[in-house]
């Protein structure tokens, strides 16, 4: 076993000119998790994995790819890693499968057609090996960026907006893919918008706001910790609540109850004084990721 | 070293590049060398044939071989500039070139893989130049014309190329857009090498003109192919040996220069 993480990021800093795109970041990504980086747009998720695949010239800190510095051993670094950027990027005159020969090779696998067909037909790409980028559709072309990343077998895979403009059919496929990825061993790093789905498919989030991360942490703590719950509670009578800390809204026999998802139900129900024979209904919302996301990026605000 | 059938990551990914640059020319085979090939049958036929038995050059030669000698090393160094340069402008414009930056090829391959690529197209449209001269040479006069040094001549062709080659890559990665690329072929590099005495010899010029004109260090790289296949040339041929090696290491310098600070980011 490799005992190097995936990826290590140590006082990350990326300045253009004045100002600060990226500040003082560190966190490290654990073997086999899938971590989703979460941001409002220009918050950094993009100059920060730029970062990491050397696009962008950090100005000040660390990376290190399974213990291999991005800049000072280069090329073990590269070959561990699979990037698909944000954009989609065209070959001018090339086929699919020539496209990722090229790219196989160069990674230093000359001969890997069985690879490069095993990744054409997971992907649904097989019938198109031969058409140009520019003929293919746009979520075509998202799951060759993604074949392209995979050539080499990469042993941490960032993932940039991979989802980005892509329809629902198509996301939840890739998603499935991701997760079959991360089974096989492959670490990933992924950035997205949609929040519901890094809470469905992230072990861990990073929250990134204007450059520096915000919060990190395994995914279900941290919508505990940061979302509310709902309980929309329904009596037979009119009732009087000897406590209304956790009361939202009252409506005739209709009670919202607001309370943080830290806390149990049944504490919450009884430091409200409600007596159960009143009850005729009880329905509880769990807290989404989108709320405790809008909560970090307002902490400032607050 | 040379085993393609294991992952190999100090070699494999260089002769991918290698062999990527040389198939990006040879899909469009119409433009890259077809379209050179016509060009300098068109010179031929103006230049050589028509007009050339007005022209005299001060050469032993007849005119027609004075000017075939110049349009092989004309064409090998406009496609061997074109190829890098166009190569390196469109990938920035589709974001190929990014994909250079992420996987792991370094600077020096990078450079070397794109010029040896530029070379081989470079030195196949001069052989195509120098094929279809044969033709027009063997109709006028009845025989081929005689090649004075093949070593000379190889030296030269390469030299030339990978200079320019480099030259692509440079002027390419420094342009920030279309128009700043083609204005450095237009405003630059055409005049220098259409005054650098593809079409006429300094014998033509007047002695202001002469002396100008050799400052212009294309006219040496010429004479030196010109020498190669003539046995004669306007400069010497150390001169010309000189200014091909002096101006490969310099714009090697620049090139790899400009590359460890350049963004590789698409337009």
């Amino acid at each position: 076993m490799n005992m190097e993480k995936p990826l290590k990021i140590k006082n990350l800093s990326k300045n253009y000119g004045d100002f600060s795109a990226v500040k003082d970041v560190s966190f490290d990504l654990e073997d086999g998790e899938i971590f989703g980086l979460l941001g409002p747009n220009g918050a950094g998720k993009t100059t920060l994995i730029s970062c990491i695949v050397t696009l962008e010239k950090m100005s000040s800190g660390s990376i290190s790819v399974l213990g291999s510095d991005v800049y000072e051993d280069s090329k073990q670094a590269k070959i561990n890693l699979g990037y698909v950027p944000q954009e989609v990027i065209n070959h001018g005159y090339f086929t699919v499968e020539e496209i990722l020969g090229f790219y196989s090779g160069y990674f230093g696998i000359l001969q890997n057609k069985e690879h490069i067909t095993y990744l054409l037909k997971k992907l649904a790409l097989y019938e198109h090996k031969d058409k140009k980028v520019k003929q293919l559709s746009g979520g075509m072309k998202r799951r060759l960026m993604i074949a392209k990343a995979l050539v080499h077998k990469p042993k941490l895979l960032l993932l940039d907006e991979p989802t980005a403009g892509v329809d629902i059919e198509l996301r939840n496929s890739l998603w499935e893919f991701v997760l079959e990825l991360k089974a096989s061993g492959t670490t990933v790093l992924l950035t997205t918008h949609y929040l519901e789905e890094a809470e469905s498919l992230c072990d861990r989030i990073g929250v990134i706001s204007k450059g520096e991360l915000k919060k990190i942490g395994k995914t279900s703590d941290l919508i505990s910790e940061l979302t509310f719950r709902t309980l929309e509670v329904e009596t037979t009578g009119k009732v009087e609540l000897q406590n209304t800390e956790y009361l939202k809204k009252q409506e005739g026999n209709k009670l919202t109850l607001e309370f943080p998802s830290s806390l149990k139900i049944g504490e919450v129900i009884s430091s409200t004084g409600l007596d159960l024979n009143s009850v005729a209904d009880l329905q509880l919302k769990e807290g989404s990721l989108e709320d405790a996301f809008l909560k970090i990026l307002n902490q400032g605000r607050m | 070293m040379f085993d393609f059938s294991k992952q190999n990551i100090s070699t494999h990914p260089f002769i991918m590049l290698f062999w990527k640059e040389i198939r990006r020319y040879l899909k469009v085979m119409v433009q890259t060398v077809v379209t050179p090939a016509i060009n300098s049958g068109l010179y031929l036929l103006i230049f050589g044939v028509s007009l050339g038995s007005s022209i005299d050059t001060g050469f032993d030669t007849p005119y027609l071989a004075f000017l075939i000698s110049g349009l092989i090393m004309m064409s090998c160094l406009n496609n061997s500039f074109q190829n890098t340069s166009s190569s390196i402008i469109s990938g920035k414009f589709s974001g190929d070139l990014e994909d250079l930056k992420v996987v792991p090829l370094s600077s020096q391959q990078i450079i070397w893989a794109m010029c040896l690529g530029g070379v081989t197209r470079g030195v196949m449209v001069s052989s195509v130049t120098m094929l279809v001269g044969q033709v027009f040479y063997y109709f006028t006069f009845g025989e081929f014309l005689e090649i004075h040094s093949w070593p000379a001549l190889i030296f030269f062709l390469f030299f030339g190329a990978l200079s320019y080659a480099k030259l692509g890559m440079f002027v390419a990665f420094l342009a920030k857009t279309f128009d700043q690329m083609s204005a450095v072929t237009a405003f630059v590099l055409q005049p220098l090498a259409f005054l650098g005495g593809v079409f006429f010899s300094l014998n033509n010029l007047s002695p202001f003109w002469q002396k100008v004109a050799l400052f212009n260090p294309v006219l040496y790289l010429i004479s030196g192919v010109r020498y190669s296949i003539l046995g004669q040339s306007d400069v010497s041929l150390m001169s010309s040996v000189m200014v091909a090696i002096v101006s490969l290491v310099l714009f090697h310098i620049i090139v790899v220069l400009t590359i460890s600070r350049s963004q590789f980011k698409r337009w």
